[in-house]
């Protein structure tokens, strides 16, 4: 059985690589892909713990979190597209207001 | 003459390296942790199966688990909001009426794409008999 430090490794590793992605790029579609890689770290750990102590539950509740990464991608990009339709671009800077 | 890409030194770097710093930071705490003995999943019984009577409250599985009969309710009623939410924000208005978006057929895009040239010709074309 691999020792349960390496799969943490790789999830801090995973959601470092996330939190870099929100902290250096502007464009939307970025920003959600690097959130959805933080979300997955988070379900590396839960899928880990689950094989280490024998309990099926962070599995069960990894599926969940799946489900609901899915939902806040669909609002997501429709938050994306109607940030298109205002400023002609997917610059997440230019949108500084809360009405335009 | 080619040219080599140049990193410019400066506090807009402290962003990435602030990312960096906390992988360092986690990593040190995590490989210097210690952990219980590893239990395992029993060697019998299938893992998938548990799974599937742990989402709906059934004490069949042969893994222990929690119920999550409520967990999955709640998630849901989540995707159907948040599927109602992206066709809500998805949506375009025009002229005080609500547009699906493209329900054109992309016929304003390719309009604004060949000046408005051709799309007269092509509507003739495809419109006749044949």
């Amino acid at each position: 059985m691999v020792p349960v430090q390496w799969y943490l490794l790789l999830a801090t590793a995973v959601f470092c690589i996330g939190l870099f992605g929100i902290l250096t790029r502007k464009n939307a579609l970025l920003f959600l892909m690097s959130v959805e890689l933080m979300l997955n770290a988070a379900n590396i750990n839960l899928v880990a713990f689950s094989a280490y102590w024998g309990n099926i539950t962070g599995q069960t509740f990894s599926l969940f979190t799946m489900a609901l990464a899915a939902a806040e991608v669909a609002v997501g990009i429709g938050i994306i597209l109607v940030l298109y339709r205002n400023f002609d671009d997917v610059d997440v800077t230019l949108a500084k207001g809360m009405r335009w | 003459m080619t040219t080599k890409p140049k990193l410019r030194v400066g506090s807009h770097l402290l962003p990435g390296l602030a990312a960096v710093a906390l992988f360092v930071v986690i990593a040190v705490a995590v490989l210097r942790a210690s952990f219980g003995d590893p239990q395992g999943f029993p060697s019998d019984g299938s893992i998938t199966a548990s799974i599937g009577y742990a989402m709906f409250n059934l004490d069949m599985g042969a893994v222990p688990g929690e119920g999550f009969l409520v967990a999955f309710i709640v998630i849901a009623i989540a995707l159907d909001a948040a599927l109602d939410g992206s066709i809500l924000l998805a949506k375009r208005e025009e002229e005080g009426s609500a547009v699906a978006l493209l329900a054109d057929g992309g016929r304003q895009v390719h309009e604004r794409l060949t000046d408005g040239t051709e799309s007269d010709s092509d509507a003739d074309d495809d419109g006749g008999d044949h």
